[in-house]
């Protein structure tokens, strides 16, 4: 009771004295009380991972019924996830929001709802009444909104955060849906409900309340079709809440379909196929949108779709496992899921965090503009070239480790009985390849146009390398990658306790068998610093002989042509065109131009542009938004502008009250 | 271990050998076999020439590239021996560290911020990323015949019984051919006999190297190529003794630098925009041997 008590007293302290502090120390107070609230959850987190989860039952009222309060070690798991990110976003927010001139209220405001959603985000881990835990999520997704609105006198960052807080209830609406669905079957708001609900449905019932739940969470979390507002959202915020976003919040979506297959009992292997057929195409449009976008805050928005679909590879390889009866399969699925989400939310805060800094620095995100600037910000430069090379799941770095697990994963799901199950892995391999293939790409024209070459346009002022509290949280995540590249074993035997704990019915995993994926791991780790030695190795040597050898300074070989200038440099679009025209019924591009008439003699001038659109927002959303518009047009006249008939409304609204009493009574007395 | 010697042993001779057989097809005299290695050594003793436009990057890169070929040629095996590096799933070890290797690469050519080297890093970067999946349904598909998922117990089991198992070989040795042709950016993808500007993949790619970072690049193409050869010799070494191994060994590399030498005498380049379609063909390819697989394993039944 009381720990509960104290974290949310923190929260409404925190707010209280945000509101009266000065302009300055606003940051630092917000800091503090999420350092508090960190250390609290940690504690418990880190005593539900050791063995002792958390338990507390409240009472409730008489409509959520009692509400459990409860950090098992799933929740441990997203709790120490969403703490690692929110420490580092909240002391780089504080040293990037100086650069701000804002009222002093829009500040408070922000860093309230900082602190809001931090406790909102914990709290949706750890509650499982599913009444209250909607009550969260609400809570949570408002906060949301009004952190990514912090610009709000911009129009594209209002438009961006209504579409962001419209698909959010969008997904709450689902959630509720699903939540009723169960409460009307079994009569109670406790998630174990849900457990019971899917252990007595029909056949087929258990696997569409899944994808109820798979359409209100993979909102949030940003699988296709739901993910339109994160390509519009995270270029929108500021970019400590990019990085928070798109490191954790969306997590939370993860850990909602982890939560509810947790009390899955039923059509296992349909889900499994369901959503890995989900994720990998997420997958590959995610990462084909990222390749080809020139807004560096758009493009690793799509990349973190991209990665959403990796993770949901591994829940859909899980779920088959679970199918399966197969312990290792389910143990390499969720397991590598769970650890691609850690490693995702380190490497992709780590990246909107230096995506920030060049904002901050050139004012544009507009990667074209961008160029030769790893001359002006080399620290900057090398912790984005660390992100870069960690997100293509390149060893030595942590992604490498997960996506190790998954193939690891994919391959033992080969030797499943059924050549259904050998296609789809083999297919989930060669796409998985893919994505990689494609981030490569992607990550290196990103670094290769924004840091290197020479500038392509002049920029207002000389950027130069950002505060130390800014930088200093990226070298805490990097600190973070490394634990995870020299000890896999250590997060992988955690894991383990944490995929038996959630579920159960499969205690009888083999642990010789994970004993030895465990080392095999570990060996992983030693290998990846072997390359790092190796590669020390061999630019020893080259330093050792061409120390003697002469060293000339000279212009670029521009093949025989003596004046090249930076616009003659290879731009970003002409670097992905290739791609993106070998893909075009993907990712269509469109073109804005005025063609020339034939009565102008004398043209004045004109601009080309071009720009690519999502395929899906384009196709599907948009449609079926000019369809509802069309649609509610029709109940035009009852929104008519005339006070009588409102009042009118109100009038039919209670007499239809007391006709729906009286029918109750009445049905009541002849019953 | 013996694997590792005997890879970065032939790296040596290899190029040589493809010119030899070159210059043998087309009627010139050419020259010698050691030639590329001496060519190398003559660079590694060269000074260099930087562009004033790079960065650290450019400096890094060609160590990188090349650590990341010695990595990867480590986890191959020789017949019976282990590579010095081997665990279960150890190609998808290699294969990542390769691209490691393929992303400096890149973004070193995109550091001299010139106008070739730029479309050089980009169809790398293109038609690298379509033959992965060829890779990864070839090894897919050798892993589900024979059970194992790393390179030593796979090529181990990998046994040439039945009509169907032998035409698998061909078309795996065929894919990893071609993956080895597009990895090295040689001939029906690119032709380095068109060298500096007109080449429009590798060696446009790294026309700002000089000296010892040229040598580097060059003899870890070298290495690849060996790399490779390797894996197509392991197909067939199987569980023989070392004396037969070794030999066979060598023979097949021998054989496979002839075989490159003889398709980059008698092919012509596709068009740039081609190649896609090409490269593609190299996975559907590589389906099929997947679907071979699944009929030796007679799922089809």
């Amino acid at each position: 009771m009381g720990v509960v008590a104290l974290f949310a007293l923190i929260v409404l302290i925190a707010g209280i004295v945000i509101g009266f502090s000065g302009p300055k120390s606003k940051g630092v107070v917000a800091i503090t009380a999420i350092l508090l609230l960190v250390s609290i959850s940690s504690f418990m987190a880190i005593r539900a991972l050791v063995g002792q989860p958390f338990q507390w039952m409240y009472s409730g009222s008489f409509v959520t019924g009692p509400v459990p309060v409860v950090v098992d070690t799933l929740s441990a798991w997203f709790i120490l996830v969403i703490n690692i990110t929110f420490v580092t976003g909240a002391f780089y927010g504080h040293y990037y929001l100086k650069a701000y001139q804002m009222p002093s209220s829009k500040i408070a405001l922000h860093w309230i709802y900082f602190v809001l959603v931090y406790g909102s985000l914990t709290a949706t881990c750890a509650i499982q009444n599913m009444l209250v835990f909607l009550i969260a999520w609400e809570v949570m997704a408002v906060g949301a909104f009004f952190l990514v609105i912090f610009e709000s006198d911009k129009s594209k960052t209002l438009r961006a955060g209504i579409n962001y807080l419209i698909q959010s209830h969008i997904a709450i609406l689902f959630l509720t849906i699903a939540f009723i669905w169960v409460y009307t079957t079994t009569g109670s708001f406790s998630f174990e409900a849900i457990s019971q609900f899917s252990a007595t449905a029909k056949p087929y019932r258990s696997f569409f309340l899944m994808i109820l739940f798979m359409i209100g969470f993979g909102t949030k979390a940003g699988f296709i079709p739901f993910h339109t507002w994160l390509p519009h959202a995270h270029p929108a915020a500021p970019s400590h809440i990019s990085g928070i976003m798109s490191g954790v919040l969306v997590k939370i979506g993860i850990y909602g379909i982890f939560r509810i297959a947790t009390y899955m009992h039923q059509d296992y292997e349909l889900i499994g196929i369901f959503i890995l057929l989900l994720s990998l195409s997420s997958g590959l449009f995610g990462i084909i949108n990222a390749a080809i976008h020139r807004d560096i805050k758009k493009m690793l928005a799509y990349c973190t779709i991209e990665n959403i679909g990796i993770l949901g590879i591994g829940i859909g390889l899980g779920f088959i496992g679970l199918g399966t009866s197969n312990y290792l399969l389910i143990f390499l699925g969720f397991g590598s899921a769970l650890l691609h989400t850690f490693n995702h939310s380190l490497i992709k805060s780590l990246l909107f965090f230096s995506a920030g800094s060049l904002y901050q620095q050139t004012h544009t995100r507009d990667m074209e503009k961008l160029g030769g600037l790893i001359k002006q910000m080399p620290q900057t430069a090398m912790l984005f070239l660390v992100g870069s090379l960690a997100i293509g799941g390149m060893p030595p770095l942590n992604a490498f480790i997960s996506e190790f697990l998954l193939y690891s994963g994919l391959v033992k799901g080969l030797m499943l009985p059924g050549s259904f199950n050998m296609v789809l892995m083999v297919t989930s391999m060669a796409v998985l390849a893919v994505i990689g293939g494609i981030s490569i790409f992607a990550f290196s024209k990103f670094f290769g146009i924004v840091f290197l070459g020479t500038p392509k346009t002049s920029l207002y002022h000389k950027p130069h390398e950002v505060s130390l509290g800014m930088r200093l949280p990226q070298y805490a995540v990097i600190v973070a990658i490394v634990t995870v590249v020299l000890f896999p074993s250590f997060y992988l035997r955690i894991l383990s306790t944490v995929v038996a704990a959630a579920f159960p019915r499969f205690q009888a995993m083999p642990l010789a068998e994970i004993e030895a994926i465990t080392s095999i791991i570990q060996w992983v780790g030693w290998y990846s610093l072997l390359f790092i030695i190796l590669i020390l190795g061999v630019y020893a040597i080259r330093k050792l002989i061409t120390k003697k050898q002469t060293e000339t300074i000279h212009a670029t070989w521009g093949c025989g042509y003596v004046a090249p200038n930076a616009a003659m440099q290879y731009t970003g679009k002409s670097f992905s065109k290739t791609l993106a025209k070998l893909l075009y019924f993907f990712v269509p591009e469109k073109k804005k131009y005025q063609e020339l008439r034939s009565y102008e003699i004398f043209p004045a001038k004109r601009n080309h542009s071009t720009y690519y659109s999502d395929f899906f927002e384009q196709v599907i959303i948009d449609n079926l938004i000019q369809y509802l518009l069309n649609f509610m047009n029709f109940f035009q006249f009852i929104q008519n502008g005339k006070l009588q008939r409102y009042i009118l409304y109100g009038l039919f609204f209670i007499i239809a009250i007391l006709l729906g009493l009286a029918f109750t009574l009445v049905y009541g007395i002849f019953s | 271990m013996v694997s590792f010697v005997l890879i970065v042993l032939i790296s040596l001779v290899f190029s040589g050998i493809v010119i030899r057989t070159k210059s043998i097809a087309s009627g010139r005299k050419g020259p010698g076999i050691w030639q590329p290695m001496k060519d190398i050594f003559k660079l590694f003793k060269k000074g260099a020439v930087y562009s004033e436009t790079t960065s650290i990057i450019f400096q890094i890169a060609p160590s990188i590239y090349f650590a990341s070929v010695l990595m990867a040629i480590m986890v191959i095996p020789l017949g019976n021996s282990k590579g010095l590096i081997s665990f279960a799933g150890d190609f998808v070890f290699f294969a990542y560290v390769l691209a490691v290797g393929k992303f400096f690469n890149i973004i070193s050519a995109l550091d001299t911020g010139s106008s070739f080297e730029g479309m050089g890093a980009s169809r790398e970067a293109l038609f690298s990323m379509l033959a992965e999946p060829a890779f990864f349904i070839l090894m897919g598909s050798l892993g589900l015949l024979t059970g194992y998922t790393s390179f030593h117990e796979i090529f181990m089991a990998f046994h040439f019984g039945s009509y169907v198992s032998y035409a698998l070989g061909v078309i795996a040795t065929f894919i990893l051919i071609m993956i080895c042709m597009i990895e090295n950016s040689r001939m029906p993808v690119d032709d380095p006999k068109t060298h500096l500007e007109l080449t429009m993949i590798h060696e446009v790619m790294i026309l700002d190297n000089s000296g010892f970072d040229l040598g580097l690049i060059m003899h870890a193409i070298n290495l690849k190529f060996a790399m490779y050869g390797a894996l197509i010799a392991n197909m067939f070494l199987g569980d023989a003794p070392m004396y037969l191994t070794i030999p066979l060994f060598l023979s097949i590399q021998v054989l496979f630098a002839v075989v490159v030498g003889i398709l980059e005498s008698f092919s012509a380049r596709f068009r740039m925009n081609h190649n896609a379609q090409f490269i593609l063909v190299l996975s559907s390819l590589s389906l099929l041997m997947f679907f071979g697989v699944l009929m030796v394993l007679g799922k089809f039944n």
